[in-house]
């Protein structure tokens, strides 16, 4: 049996910036811009301390859609807004749900908030293949 | 003072890439709330085995290990990393971030594929006191097939 999508289909994932984690995001990005690896610079660019590179915020959004869709290699476009920091601690809490299906290709709209009900991402698109 | 307009259309690159099998692995690890080094231990829970186990990989649609999606920015960041960095720009680094992210994938990432990146600014604005940049990169493969699309977005405070 061939795995059903539909529109209406919800998911949930969940990623805690742990201490450590901008550290190892910079190690496999090669993003190592200080505001996400020194203390003393986030603050000075007053953000209160080292924060996440946003796109491990867009690549935890994406890792939602695969558990969803099952396969990583059929994720075909992914958009996203950044609309406030990721710090160590914070817990996000992502929630999608498939908002339309043309054809083999699936579209599904994903939020992303902090432990506190902020949105840390807006309008966040994943469309994949379902062929 | 605003980013002078007539820089829309200015290119970068070509910058080329060569992905590796251990820096696909490292970047899945890293995501998936493990250590980005397979030297310490298995991968993280739950993480798909395409984007590291070859042996599974092999028997799958794809043959290989394929790179998480957005393994691009390692590469197809160039020409953004470029633009907001040239000097007759004269962005204030501090004061900028990364506003939005789109990528188009085209093709899935392999070990092994080289990837040639260029890119062009194509949009310069202002809104509210703040600066907006727009580059959009296109990284071709080794057999010159457009991989990924990638729209960058930085956002300057004055």
């Amino acid at each position: 049996m061939p795995r059903q999508f539909k529109e209406g289909d919800t998911f949930t994932h969940v990623r805690e910036c742990d201490a450590y984690r901008p550290i190892y995001y910079a190690a496999a990005s090669g993003d190592f811009n200080p505001i996400h690896i020194d203390k003393a610079v986030g603050e000075m660019a007053g953000l209160g301390g080292a924060i996440l590179h946003g796109m491990c915020t867009m690549a935890w959004a994406v890792e939602a859609a695969i558990l969803y869709l099952g396969d990583p290699g059929k994720v075909k476009r992914v958009r996203v807004r950044f609309s406030r920091p990721v710090s160590i601690g914070d817990v996000i809490t992502f929630e999608g749900r498939v908002t339309g299906i043309e054809g083999s290709r699936l579209v599904a709209e994903i939020s992303a908030k902090n432990q506190r009900g902020e949105e840390v991402l807006k309008g966040a698109t994943v469309e994949g293949s379902i062929a | 003072m605003p980013i002078d307009r007539k820089f829309i259309g200015r290119q970068y690159g070509p910058y080329t890439y060569q992905i590796g099998l251990e820096k696909i692995r490292e970047f899945a690890y890293a995501v998936a709330g493990g250590i980005p080094n397979a030297g310490f231990g298995e991968p993280p829970e739950g993480l798909n085995p395409l984007l590291y186990d070859e042996k599974a990989a092999r028997s799958a649609p794809y043959g290989s290990v394929i790179a998480f999606p957005t393994f691009a920015v390692t590469f197809a960041i160039a020409p953004f990393a470029a633009a907001v960095a040239d000097p007759e720009l004269g962005i204030n680094l501090l004061m900028l971030v990364h506003g939005e992210q789109e990528f188009e994938l085209f093709e899935v990432l392999r070990p092994g594929d080289v990837l040639t990146t260029t890119g062009r600014i194509t949009h310069i604005h202002e809104k509210a006191q703040k600066d907006f940049l727009v580059v959009v990169s296109e990284s071709k493969n080794q057999r010159g097939a457009l991989a990924v699309r990638g729209t960058w977005t930085a956002v300057v405070r004055r």
